[in-house]
């Protein structure tokens, strides 16, 4: 059992230091860019913002209405029998802004771009393209890892951004039209209850979100080896583990953060 | 001059089948040589080995002047660019168009090269290669002869010093093994270029080749020019120059 343990924790160790080692040199990459490639390497950015934020655009406004309008359905009929009708506000601020909208954005890019990336690479490495490209000269972490997380990290921050402002106005329209709460009441709640650190979580989670989701989904698609069958197999793995690490993050910043 | 290719004691071990590869071969700037033998019998793994995918356990390899082992990342890519390689699995690139997979190499690593240029360096490639009509389609629109032409298209057009080709003509007609031979004779003619190909039947493309080694059993028991060769081999070989 203790043998058992001890290699989990060394396979986990193992998987950490990998994503840390794919991450670090896409981060490299990004500072040290180089004359050769860029033209390419910005084509594959622009592609991936493109698929991963413009395209999520749809889903994410009526996640984001829904939940608003959820939230503050709930906290407007509730907080009010308990004499605290005038925190509306401070909830959807602790809820949506400081928690729901990077979670839910990140969950929403695991499961559209995420898995996208993890088959693509899965796909790409069982036809041998990844080998193909080291053998034309072309870096496979400066061609397809940085890319992707560059991407995925610009798109995943304008994502937050967005879903934050519609849910808070999901929120606002249902203060409006059923809770009779005037605008002016509900947006100075809101103020009232934003703080610098929820603007600069605001921007940080979503940074750390999306390079790990990247990092995650390329490890899990540059895995595959030998066959079709492990693709879907290493892309679940790459979903999980992907939610898994963005609650971890999550977690170790909002408790250092907010206790 | 140094060799463009030298594998000194080379034993590279091909998993899980325990079978290893031993062997020791020299090719010179500008020679053309066929490795020909039977199937598993440790061809493809010699490539790799010449093509930097494979460590060997023991021995050197000495491509292009440069030693795989001794080579930075960097150093690594730099060479690469200078050595054409096309495996068994061509892979191309599946999202990009025939024109886009052979123009990749020249976008990458020559960023001054206006679009026209690449436009016209692919171009010359793909109507070599018979592809030209085929330019805008993409991987699973082809065949894989197709596939493997445009796959040798993309090896060549950084006008490559080394070419390592996996079985040029598994999957090609009779038309295009000759168009291919054809297009290798003329960047022959440019200046040193040195081809390094598997074959495991007989081609015509094997006329081409300056030497002929015989590889089985992860050994090469022969190499010599294609006529003596043909003569002096088994019967069992002569099967493999008809």
């Amino acid at each position: 059992m203790v043998a058992w343990v001890g290699q989990k924790v060394l396979d986990a160790c193992h998987y950490v230091w990998a994503l840390w080692e794919l991450a670090s040199q896409a981060l490299c990459d990004l500072v040290r860019p180089g004359e050769q490639g860029r033209r390419e390497t910005l084509r594959v950015i622009t592609r991936q913002i493109l698929f991963t934020g413009v395209d999520a655009l749809p889903v994410t406004t009526v996640i984001a209405l829904m939940l608003g309008i959820i939230i503050i359905t709930q906290a407007g009929t509730q907080l009010p029998r308990l004499g605290a009708g005038g925190l509306v506000g401070s909830i959807i601020v602790i809820t949506v802004i400081r928690e729901l909208g990077p979670l839910v954005t990140a969950i929403i890019v695991v499961g559209r771009s995420g898995t996208a990336i993890a088959t693509e690479l899965g796909n790409m490495s069982v036809g041998r393209e990844v080998v193909a490209l080291q053998l034309l000269g072309i870096p496979v972490a400066r061609f397809i890892v940085m890319p992707r997380m560059v991407g995925m990290v610009a798109a995943m921050i304008c994502l937050t951004l967005y879903f934050d402002v519609v849910a808070v106005l999901g929120g606002f329209l249902v203060a409006k039209a059923k809770l009779t709460i005037p605008f002016d009441a509900f947006l100075e709640g809101v103020t009232r209850a934003l703080s610098l650190p929820d603007v600069a979580l605001t921007a940080l989670k979503p940074i750390l979100f999306g390079s790990a989701v990247a990092a995650v989904c390329c490890h899990h698609g540059l895995s595959v080896r030998s066959s079709y069958t492990e693709v879907p197999q290493q892309t679940t793995r790459a979903m999980i583990n992907s939610v898994t690490l963005c609650l971890l993050l999550d977690l170790l910043i909002t408790v250092p953060t907010y206790l | 001059m140094s060799r463009a290719i030298e594998l000194s004691d080379v034993v590279a071990g091909l998993e899980p089948e325990g079978q290893a590869t031993q062997l020791s071969l020299a090719i010179d700037p500008g020679e053309f040589v066929v490795l020909l033998g039977p199937n598993r019998a440790g061809k493809s793994l010699i490539l790799e080995v010449c093509a930097g995918l494979v460590t060997p356990q023991q021995g050197r390899v000495r491509v292009l002047g440069e030693e795989w082992v001794e080579l930075s990342d960097h150093g690594r890519m730099k060479l690469r660019t200078r050595i054409g390689t096309v495996l068994q699995l061509p892979g191309l690139l599946s999202n990009m168009t025939v024109f886009n997979n052979a123009a990749l190499p020249l976008r990458y690593h020559r960023p001054t090269l206006s679009d026209r240029d690449i436009d016209r360096v692919v171009t010359g490639h793909l109507t070599a290669l018979g592809l030209a009509q085929l330019r805008d389609r993409f991987p699973a629109q082809l065949n894989p002869g197709e596939i493997r032409c445009a796959a040798i298209a993309r090896a060549m057009v950084l006008d490559q010093e080394l070419l390592l080709l996996d079985d040029p003509v598994a999957g090609l007609d009779a038309g295009t093994v000759q168009r291919l031979g054809e297009h290798l004779a003329n960047r022959r003619q440019r200046g040193p270029f040195t081809v390094l190909a598997t074959l495991r039947s007989y081609s015509p493309f094997l006329e081409l080749a300056d030497r002929v080694a015989v590889v089985r059993e992860g050994r090469i028991e022969a190499i010599a020019p294609r006529s003596v060769i043909a003569q002096t081999g088994s019967a069992e070989m002569s099967a493999y120059f008809r």
